[in-house]
This record gives structure tokens, sequence and C-alpha cells, in this order.
């Protein structure tokens, strides 16, 4: 008798589980696909089903000085800041790897903190602050995105310091290394890879980063996600805004495949 | 660890730790500053403290219902994303490892892509010239243009493109960890699937769905471009208002609006963490 509802129960919570299924990843990637399947559309607007494929939009998107000049700047700004977050990151991760006590934790809620801040009031923050010492608009971006992209480089290198068996660096400093020769011998070539994924995540951030780069970008630093923003509010949603947006998608996927070489990325779901 | 290791521990913090005073804790501290200063037409703000810029909006009706509108959304957004969000963790936690990490690693390949990339997707479905409305009027079904962007259901669906993945992969990982003997031993004890999910599987799986909520409201209260891609001017809330201060060069009043932005921001957190309370469950609390 007990069995019926509880198995009425299961087929009910088996159909609730595929609905929602569904509806999230339907909400999660139709973006995405839509944005994908527009950029190659051979006509003025998208019309469905699409009448062919055309590369048209991408060398539209290439021949606009404003676009290509955004392209760029994200690029450059990306591979700086994240590698200036690489750097920070893994300092902080070093010092704090095996560190206990109050002042340790701290420190690290401190370097973790710009993961789950409000991004937008940390833009204001900056912008404000720059302009109060005169600090030029690209080094500040490129600073400002090195702030948020650092965090995901710490808790990378951090998590593989946590891995790492300290007897090793202890062998080394038996063996007469001092810190600075054991650290360049044997702790780097162990954690390199959970640094170069770190620089990996940095870099799709920054590419892709808003929240700061909208207040601190001006004519001649703007980054392409704040072109594609600016287009899309001023000129309107025509195609060439589609062709930009699967470039950032295209850029994306190749790190990605980056971080896959180099960690395996299963890693770093998990640390999530 | 030897004095000379332990120096050099301490030492490599040091360019971190300026960075993140220099870059993080100073301009933050300055902005609530300048939050206290009266306006200046010419400098950042000007030589008096005032407490004016805070007292003005919680004055301001206009700021009172767009503070109302801000939480309204947010905690909709956040009830969807639960709502959602949790039988497909659910579902996830439940398969094989190896398909669950492919899952879970589809799940944060969007979280990559720039969150503006993804509202012009909303915009491209959504849009005058979207794919609903051009295939609408090709069938014959509708004549115009129906208006489905700029409104707040186009909001609340951009902002679930961001932050479902988030509360999906922190509950999904959660759920992964839960030993199903816990289940076993409700069942046995004559708890039905309903009873042995509200008392058990859900408490232990709060630290993942406070994990979940905290960033999906954190982030909805600064996802700016998606809510004005996708609400347009009708539907700004308070992140709106904080960057239309920051145009109208209103330094002071902007830091003030960020300010309350936080407040906000950090009450709601503490609200999330007080109903789910994560610590109970033994090394739950992150």
């Amino acid at each position: 008798m007990s069995a019926i509802p509880g198995e009425r129960a299961e087929r009910v919570g088996r159909a609730i589980t595929a609905t929602a299924t569904v509806v999230a990843f339907f909400l999660v990637f139709a973006p995405i696909l839509i944005v994908l399947v527009t950029a190659f559309s051979p006509t003025e607007y998208f019309v469905f089903p699409p009448p062919g494929l055309s590369l048209r939009w991408f060398e539209e998107f290439f021949r606009l000085d404003n676009m290509r000049a955004a392209f760029v700047l994200s690029l450059q700004v990306a591979l700086v800041s994240a590698s200036v977050a690489a750097l920070l990151g893994t300092l902080a991760a070093l010092a704090l790897a095996r560190r206990g006590g109050w002042v340790a934790g701290l420190l690290q809620g401190l370097f973790l903190a710009p993961l789950v801040f409000p991004t937008i009031i940390l833009g204001l923050a900056l912008l404000l602050f720059y302009r109060s010492v005169g600090m030029p608009a690209l080094p500040g971006l490129m600073l400002a995105h090195a702030v948020i992209g650092a965090p995901y480089c710490f808790r990378s290198v951090y998590g593989g310091l946590q891995s790492l068996d300290p007897a090793l660096e202890e062998a080394g400093a038996s063996l007469g290394a001092g810190p600075l020769r054991s650290f360049f011998l044997v702790t780097l070539p162990l954690v390199w890879p959970t640094m170069l994924a770190g620089w990996l995540f940095a870099f799709i951030v920054s590419f892709g980063e808003l929240n700061t780069a909208i207040f601190l970008t001006g004519p001649g630093t703007t980054t392409l996600p704040i072109e594609i923003f600016s287009y899309l509010q001023f000129q309107g949603s025509q195609l060439v805004i589609a062709a930009a947006s699967a470039l950032q998608v295209a850029m994306i996927v190749v790190m990605v495949a980056a971080i896959e070489r180099v960690v395996g990325i299963g890693r770093i779901v998990r640390s999530r | 660890m030897s004095a000379r290791g332990r120096l050099f521990g301490w030492g490599i913090l040091l360019v971190p730790l300026a960075v993140s005073v220099a870059l993080f804790v100073g301009p933050l501290a300055q902005l609530f500053m300048i939050s206290l200063r009266e306006p200046s037409s010419t400098e950042l703000y000007g030589t008096g403290w005032t407490l004016a810029n805070y007292t003005q909006l919680a004055e301001d009706d206009f700021i009172a219902r767009i503070v109302w509108r801000t939480m309204w959304t947010s905690f909709l957004v956040l009830g969807c994303a639960l709502a959602i969000g949790y039988p497909v963790a659910w579902r996830i936690a439940r398969m094989p490892p190896r398909k669950r990490s492919l899952v879970l690693l589809a799940l944060l390949f969007p979280l990559m892509v720039s969150n503006v990339v993804r509202a012009y997707g909303w915009v491209a479905i959504l849009g005058r010239r979207g794919v609903v409305n051009t295939t609408l009027q090709q069938a014959g079904v509708i004549d115009f243009p129906m208006a489905l962007l700029f409104t707040p259901e186009a909001v609340v669906m951009g902002l679930l493109t961001i932050l479902l993945p988030y509360m999906v992969i922190s509950i999904a990982n959660a759920l992964a960890t839960l030993d199903p003997r816990y289940e076993e031993a409700a069942a046995s004890l004559g708890a039905g699937p309903i009873r042995s999910f509200i008392h058990v599987v859900f408490p232990l799986s709060a630290p993942g769905v406070a994990s979940g909520a905290l960033l999906v409201f954190l982030l909805t209260l600064s996802a700016y471009v998606t809510i004005t891609l996708l609400g347009g001017p009708r539907s700004k809330l308070l992140v709106s208002l904080v960057y239309d201060s920051v145009v109208a060069f209103q330094w002071p009043q902007a830091a003030a609006l960020a300010f309350v932005l936080l407040a906000l921001a950090l009450a709601t957190c503490g609200l999330i963490l007080a109903v789910l309370r994560p610590g109970r469950v033994q090394g739950g609390a992150r």
C-alpha cells in the first residue's frame, strides 16, 4: 500500500527535474546559440530559418575602426592584467598556503573578496580614486582588471599548493637550498600548471569584464564588451554586434581548450 | 620552517597586500568618505562634511520605489533560480561522476562568455526584429512586433541566464557529496520522499544553497548592463541610478547610492545566511 504514493512522488519528482532541466538549459544556452547563428546570417536582419551562411558581418566587424580597435585593446588589457593578476595571486597564495591563524584567514578573505564584491561599486571607487591621483586611463583599466582577476589566480595556486607535499620543500631545504632556490627548483615546477590555469581564467574574466570597465573606459580606451554595449545602446542591434559577440565566444573557446590542456578543466568545476 | 623561510613568507606577501590596500580597500574607504562630503561643481567633492547625500535619498519617493523594485526583482530572480536550479542540481548530482563533470563543465562555459554577449542574445530573440517577432510575423500570427524587450520579464530571464549556472553548480556540488545512507536511514524510519527531502536532504544541502543564493543575489545587484539592455529606461534598478549619478557628475550622490546598494547587499546576505544556517552542516560553513 505505502509503496504507491512513494512511487507517484518519484514520478512527479522525475517530471519536475526533467522540466526544470529543459527550462534551465534553454535559459542558459539559447542566448549564446542565437548569437552564434545570427553572426553567420547573410541578410541585413536575421530571418528564421536563415537563407544561407556568410561571413559578411565578420568582414564588417574588422572594417569598422572602433570595433577592430576595441578587439585589439581587449586583448592587450587581458594579456597585461592576467599577467599582473597571476603574479599577485601566486605571491599571495605562496605566502598564505601553509599558514593558519586569524591573520592568515583575514588576509585570505581580503584576497578573495573581489570575487563576490559588487564590481560596479569597485568600478566607481576606482574611478574616483584614479581621478584624485591622476591615473592615466589604460594602466588604470589594466590594474582594475588585475584586481578582479587576482582572486582566480590566488584560488587556483592556493589549491595547488595545498595538495603539494611539504616534505618536497623540506627536502630542498635540508639539501641546503635557501627559500628562493627551493622555490625556483622545487615549488615552481610543481605549481606552474595552477598558475597558468589562473592566468587563463584571469584573461577570460578581463576579456568579458563590464562593471569596472564601464566607468574606466573612455575615448581611445574602449574594450570590446563596452564597445558592444554602447553600440547596442546608441546604434541599435545590428548584426555586426552578433559577429563581435561570436568572436568573444570564439576567444573563450580557445582559452578553455588551453586550460583543458594545461590542467584538465574538471578541477575548476570542483573548486567553485 | 626556518626563521629565514618565515621572513621570506611574509616578505612576498607585501606586494599583493599593498596592491589590495591601494586598489581595493583604499578606494572603497575614499568612496565612503566622498559619500559624506558636500557636492562641488568643480572638484570631486566639496570641503564640508554632511549626511545630506544619505538623507536626501531617504526622503526621495522615487528612490524608495527603485529600492523596492530592486529588492523585489532580486528576490524574484533568487526564487526562480532556486526553484529551477535545485531540481537541475538534484538531477546532475545523481549522474555518474564522469557525466556529472561534463554537465557541470557545460554549465561553466556560458559563465565565461561576457554578460553583454548573453544580454545581446536576448535582444536578438526578443527585440522588435528579433527571432520571435520576425518568425511570428512571417507566419502571419501577428501583424506588428510585440513589445517583449524592455519588460520586467525580459530582465528576469536575462538575469537567470547569467545566474542559474552559479546556483546549479553550487547546489550540485553540495548534493553530490551527500551520503546516500542518510536518505536510506530516513526511508527505513518511515519517512516518505517528501518528508525525507524537507527534513534530511534540503538541510544537508544548505551550504550549497547558501553559497549559490549569495552569489545570485550579489550579482543581480550589480548586473547593470543586463538590466539596462533588457529593461530599458522604464525598468531601472538601484544600480542604474548609481550609473546615472556618475554620468551627471554627482560624485557624492553616486557614492552614497553605492553604499546604499552595498548595505542592502550585506543585509540580505545576512538574512539568507540566517534563514539557511549553512553552519549547521558540519564542515559546510564556507
